[in-house]
């Protein structure tokens, strides 16, 4: 009797040290070094102009942490083999066949900054298939990011009109073969390429530094943000350009100080240039006149970053824009500027 | 030599002188004769004398006499005093054992058992303790409806429990907040199983593992000195004789919020083996199971938020414990104690946050897995010789935390809402289709882990050498103390965004918990299930994007080691001078820490600049000496008074050196190893009075000067590091630091017993307690500023209620008991914000609880008990009552069941 006592003593208390387990309906995430190497799209999108015959995108390895410490916000970690990626096009806008528009593709990456893997004769065995819009490259092992263009052909959307549908087509990766190795690929993301019509906003403007009232429109509208800017005279500049690319605003002043600029090996005299760039937050590109709204930021001497804005609205009527803009930064702010521009 | 030490040192020094008598032992065990149980706490007084000795937890006593006829008197509350005569030779050890009856003439239809049973105890040990200290004993925290140890405090008087999903947690003892209080189990402190804090989270032990609980709140120098509050101490059973003792308890009960069922269960045996019960074996082990949860509404005031939370848990708690002893003879003894307790708590929290100022509404869940164990391992032995007592003690003790997982998910939905906070019971929104899950598009989920240990290594001993002056017995006792502390916490946190082409929110939703939330005023819709997105992360990994800067400023901010070692001595003399007993002494405290953690640094632009490991070490010691009389003004009247000295060690979080350097915001974050414990001048004053039909009624007067009290400071405008050269200057330096004074003063009351006085209400007892304390504390002032950084501004302590107390009246029939319980807490300050506006305050709550018990036979009792029964709850605010920030209701949940003692 006393033994059976024991016995279920024992027992309940096995029982109900099994009763201690509260983990139903988990699923363990895959994370360290389960987490794998995510090849992706490196851009969401590009554009050029509507008479350029190229144009190119990037796939890159998403960052991880890095294993020795040193780069603590992450860095791409290299592969460890070479891995083929699937990519294709997925859509197409202002035109049917993609053949009728893409000629051919090629790949390469950048070794260092004079020296592609062109040059090294190095061959990413790039496959497209201009009648179904698939393809695929190598992604080699040691490499953080290749690069394919294609030839387009130029004359399919270069015309003399504004054209205001949507012309360009979208790209995504698709799959990745990569044996022995934990790789995937981001297959959700486009990469959207647009032509650019040069009849609309897109392309250089020129504005005339001979006109003082210009000249000093621009001075006030960029000197809030600028310094270098605010201090220029007519006489220290060489020209002013502000060009409109996808997604973003450059405004250069190209000065006619000189400096001497050394660049793989070859040293040339070159005028200095102060140049702001901005992204083009709301901007009706699809049309000749509109709202727009500019967003950049500015680092101070600490590496602090500000951000500025521009709002306000343009017009082009026979190749000349006209910029209608007021710009806040740090608490101060300008009137409305009109910048009358011209290609 | 410190001169308040010298005070102390010298009388002890000049009792040890004196010459020692022909002296004898009688040693024994004093018991119930109608219920053979151990009397703990009864008195064995030398006739005719005011000499006397305590019988221990296991109703044990020695107690060093002269030789020749002698003659003793037993005295127990509840029981007649029984006196015998004992004829001893010099040098002699006499077992004399005595079973005492009932108090039968004062009690007549009154049994002596469960709830009155455990009073009694508690009562005695109390009433003959030489400090000041409040004890309750296992049959009568069985009488009140509490599962774990900090709930089985709450009905102590001057202490104040917080409270986690309505269950207590944390244990304040005179107002001061709970690192003031440190946490032992059969005397020897435990490690705190969290990470950031030295104190122990009593929910993690279950209240039926205990034999008794102390609250020691006058140290004398054979006690840990870091306690300012109190001294808690946890003891576990032991077997008492050879007749097998099988008890425990099954039940279930049931929660009324989430509508589910729980399950406890107890189950001990006790025995002693061999013809002389040498051996001694005693098992302990219990389990409850508990589905709860809880409906909460929060408001952030700074960010104009509302937020809706739906807390789904399971909790469990598993305690194992035993106890070994052998016994070679009557003079020498060893034991071998374990205890080893789980809390295991899967949380739920689904929750809608509707922010207006951003035009959005989060929808997040929360999936997170705790368990918190405790290991503790006693192994020592008690020497009896003829001069002199010895005991010494190894202590293993190991606590953790493991969270294995605690998984969070957020979803976006662009939706414009309004929020009215003009009801701040029921805060008031409206927002269009926000229960539409296909318009919450993925933010970010995060996988988290850590875990925390900390483990204590402790050897002790203890030397009692007894002597006689004139008629009067004295004591004088010497021991050392060496404890090693090893703490680390560590952490693994991946955070991972859209990368694109995760789903909205509809493609992982669940049903929702529960029928209705705060009784169906709030929609909460379909709840989103983290294990279903998941489940998809792992299938698609390529569509979610690691945040790597976040992931090392996480894990190197949080992690650190820790190294603590203790070093304590002490010497005290007890001396009986007719009625008056004067305890003196004083402990010694030597301290060396040792931390290692990272600094990180955010640049200019807001991004990690640099994580650098850093480490900080500092040493400080204590003397403390502790001065207790006791002045018996009747048999049943006690006068109490007490002069100590203690202290409190940092919480870890404050001390260890991490710190975060943010250039964006120009504030940097910074640890402080120098931090010094704050240390306290305590004055009690207490008078009791027992009645012999067992009860008490007693009033206590107490006044804590607190020195080096640890605030928040802003050093404004300063350089970092603090010493040294300057790597960066024009910053803001926030850091806990010591130099402020604080006071706490308070009055204890409490009233206990049976109204026997009025014949219909005998069978029932009233237990009543109240605490009154006020405190305050000088900080620098929230409206300092660059220029006039020294000015200073008065707060009440953190964690201290004005009034506190409870009441509960109780029918003890000879089958059936019955008792309700009201358990209430001021309002108390919980966070010390950036302005006064900024302070956080918990509201005041009042709890009623109800149990019951049928006695089926002698063996056998029914019992069944009710919590929250008027739905009380946890209510926060901010600056002003109006001001509600947070409000929580868990509803009444039940416990029924069987006990049994076979």
């Amino acid at each position: 009797m006393k033994t059976l006592k024991y016995i279920f003593f024992a027992s309940v208390i096995l029982s109900m040290t099994a009763c201690d387990k509260k983990n139903d309906n988990l699923i363990a995430p895959i994370v360290e070094n389960d987490f794998p190497q995510i090849l992706l799209l490196a851009d969401e999108g590009d554009g050029e102009l509507e008479d350029e015959d190229k144009f190119s995108f990037k796939i890159t390895l998403a960052d991880r942490k890095d294993p020795e410490g040193n780069e603590l916000g992450g860095k791409i970690i290299p592969l460890e083999q070479d891995a083929t990626v699937n990519f294709e096009v997925s859509d197409t806008k202002g035109f049917d066949a993609i053949s009728s528009y893409i000629l051919d593709a090629k790949a390469f990456y950048e070794i260092d900054d004079c020296t592609s893997s062109e040059d090294a004769d190095i061959d990413l065995n790039m496959v497209f298939d201009a009648r179904t819009g698939k393809g695929s490259v190598t992604f080699p092992k040691g490499v953080e990011e290749i690069e394919i263009e294609f030839e387009t052909e130029a004359s399919l959307f270069d015309d003399d009109v504004f054209n205001e549908e949507e012309r360009g087509l979208e790209i995504k990766l698709s799959s990745v073969n990569a044996p022995g190795q934990n790789v995937v690929v981001n297959s959700s993301n486009v990469f959207e390429y647009r032509v650019l019509d040069d009849e609309g906003i897109y392309g250089e403007y020129e504005l005339d530094i001979d006109d003082a009232s210009q000249f000093q429109n621009y001075i006030n509208l960029f000197g809030l943000v600028n310094e270098e800017v605010k201090g220029l005279s007519a006489d220290d500049v060489e020209e002013i350009k502000i060009e409109f690319q996808y997604g973003e605003l450059k405004a250069l002043v190209v000065l006619k100080q000189t400096i001497q600029v050394s660049e793989c090996g070859e040293t040339e005299t070159v005028n200095r240039e102060i140049e702001i760039e901005a992204d083009l937050e709301e901007l009706e590109g699809d049309s000749l006149k509109g709202d727009l709204e500019l967003v950049g930021e500015i680092e101070d001497d600490k590496g602090a970053s500000k951000e500025f804005v521009y709002k306000g609205s343009f017009e082009v009527v026979s190749g000349a824009l006209t910029l209608v803009l007021q710009g806040e930064f740090d608490d101060d702010e300008t009137e409305e500027i009109t910048l009358a521009l011209s290609k | 030599m410190n001169l308040k030490a010298l005070l102390f040192c010298v009388p002890i020094l000049f009792l040890a002188a004196m010459a020692f008598g022909q002296r004898a032992i009688v040693k024994g065990k004093i018991t119930g004769q109608q219920s053979k149980e151990p009397l703990t706490g009864a008195t064995v007084l030398l006739s005719g004398t005011n000499n006397s000795t305590i019988t221990n937890l296991n109703g044990e006593y020695q107690f060093y006499v002269n030789s020749g006829n002698v003659n003793l008197t037993v005295r127990y509350l509840g029981f007649r005093d029984t006196t015998l005569t004992v004829n001893l030779k010099g040098g002699e050890l006499k077992v004399l054992n005595v079973a005492l009856s009932g108090r039968q003439q004062k009690l007549s239809d009154v049994t002596i058992t469960g709830y009155t049973q455990g009073q009694a105890k508690a009562l005695n040990q109390q009433k003959n303790a030489d400090n000041i200290k409040n004890i309750i004993a296992a049959d009568q925290i069985g009488r009140f409806p509490d599962p774990n140890a900090a709930e089985a405090l709450q009905r102590v008087p001057g202490v104040n429990i917080e409270r986690d999903q309505g269950e207590g947690r944390y244990v304040s003892v005179r107002g001061l907040a709970p690192q003031f209080t440190n946490t032992s189990i059969n005397g020897e402190q435990i490690p705190s199983p969290e990470a950031d804090v030295r104190f122990v989270a009593l929910d993690a032990i279950p209240s039926d593992q205990l034999a008794s609980i102390e609250v020691t709140k006058a140290l004398t120098p054979d006690l840990d000195g870091d306690a300012i509050g109190g001294s808690i101490n946890l003891i576990t059973r032991t077997p008492q004789s050879s007749i097998p003792e099988i008890s425990g308890s099954f039940g279930g009960g049931y929660n009324n919020l989430m509508g589910k069922s729980n399950l406890q269960g107890q189950l001990q045996y006790g025995q002693r083996f061999g013809k002389d019960e040498k051996l001694g074996l005693l098992l302990n082990s219990n389990y409850y199971h508990n589905d709860l949860g809880s409906d909460n509404v929060e408001r952030s005031v700074a960010d104009n938020e509302l937020e809706l939370r739906d807390y789904e848990l399971t909790r469990t708690r598993l305690g194992l414990s035993s106890s070994l002893d052998y016994k070679f003879n009557n003079h020498h003894e060893i034991y071998l104690k374990g205890l080893y307790s789980r809390f295991t708590d899967r949380e739920f929290r689904r929750a809608y946050v509707f922010a207006p100022e951003d035009e959005e509404i989060v929808k997040a869940t929360k999936d997170r897995f705790e368990s918190q164990s405790v290991i503790s391992v006693n192994a020592g032995a008690k020497h009896t010789f003829k001069k002199f007592f010895l005991d010494y003690e190894a202590q293993y003790s190991y606590g953790e935390q493991n969270t294995p997982y605690d998984n969070e998910a957020e979803f976006i939905a662009g939706i414009s809402s309004n929020i009215d906070f003009s009801n701040s019971r029921y805060p008031a929104f409206q927002a269009a289709d926000y229960t539409n899950n296909s318009l919450y598009e993925f933010d970010a989920v995060g996988f988290g882990k850590t875990l925390a240990k900390d483990k204590n290594l402790t050897a002790k001993f203890n030397i009692g050498l007894p002597y006689k002056l004139g008629d009067n017995d004295g004591l004088i006792k010497f021991g050392a103390k060496a404890r090693s502390k090893d703490k680390s916490y560590r952490i693994q946190q991946n955070t991972v965004e859209n990368l694109g082409g995760v789903p909205t929110l509809d493609a992982f939703e669940e049903d929702p918990v529960k029928d209705e939330f705060f009784s169906g005023r709030y929609e909460l819709g379909r709840p989103l299930n983290v294990t279903s997105l998941i489940g998809y992360y792992n299938a698609n990994p390529g569509q979610f994007e690691l945040q790597v800067e976040d992931k090392a400023i996480d894990e190197a901010l949080e992690s650190y080691t820790a190294n603590e070692d203790v070093v304590a001595g002490y010497l005290m003399a007890r001396q009986q001078i007719k009625k008056l007993m004067v305890l003196g002494g004083v402990r010694y405290e030597y301290t060396r820490v040792k931390y290692n953690s990272s600094d990180v640094v955010i640049n200019e632009a807001g991004d990690l600049e640099d994580i650098l490991p850093v480490s900080g070490s500092s040493t400080y010691d204590f003397i403390l000496p502790q001065l207790h009389f006791k002045y018996e003004l009747s048999k049943f009247s006690n006068l109490r008074a007490a002069l100590t000295w203690s202290y409190a060690r940092p919480n870890f979080s404050e001390i260890i050196p991490a710190q975060e350097i943010n250039r964006e915001d120009n504030v940097a974050t910074v640890g402080n190893a120098d931090l010094m414990p704050v240390s306290a001048i305590n004055y009690d004053l207490m008078f009791e009075r027992y009645f012999g039909s067992v009860g008490i009624v007693s009033a206590g007067l107490f006044h804590k000067k607190l020195d080096d009290f640890i605030y928040r400071r802003v050093l404004f405008n300063t350089s970092y590091p603090l010493t040294g050269p300057a790597a960066v200057t024009g910053i803001d330096v926030v850091q806990v630091q010591n130099g402020n004074a604080a006071q706490v003063t308070g009055l204890e009351f409490a009233f206990q017993r049976r109204l026997t006085l009025i014949p219909a209400l005998k069978a029932f007892s009233l237990y009543l307690n109240y605490t009154y304390t006020h405190s305050k504390a000088n900080i620098q002032s929230r409206e300092a500023t660059e220029s006039d950084s020294n000015v200073q501004e008065e707060i009440r302590l953190p964690g201290q209620s004005a009034n506190v107390g409870n009441a509960s009246l109780g029918y003890e029939g000879k089958k059936l008991s019955l008792r309700t319980s009201i358990n209430f807490s001021d309002k108390f300050l919980s966070e010390v914000g950036g302005s006064k506006a900024e302070d956080i305050y918990v509201k005041s709550r009042l709890q009623l609880d109800a149990s019951a018990s049928y006695a089926l036979n002698k063996k056998i009792r029914l019992f069944t008990e009710v919590l929250n029964i008027t739905n009380q709850p946890l209510q926060l605010y901010q600056g002003n009552k109006s001001q509600t920030i947070q409000r929580e209701m868990y509803s009444f949940w039940t416990r029924f069941g069987v006990k049994f003692n076979l």
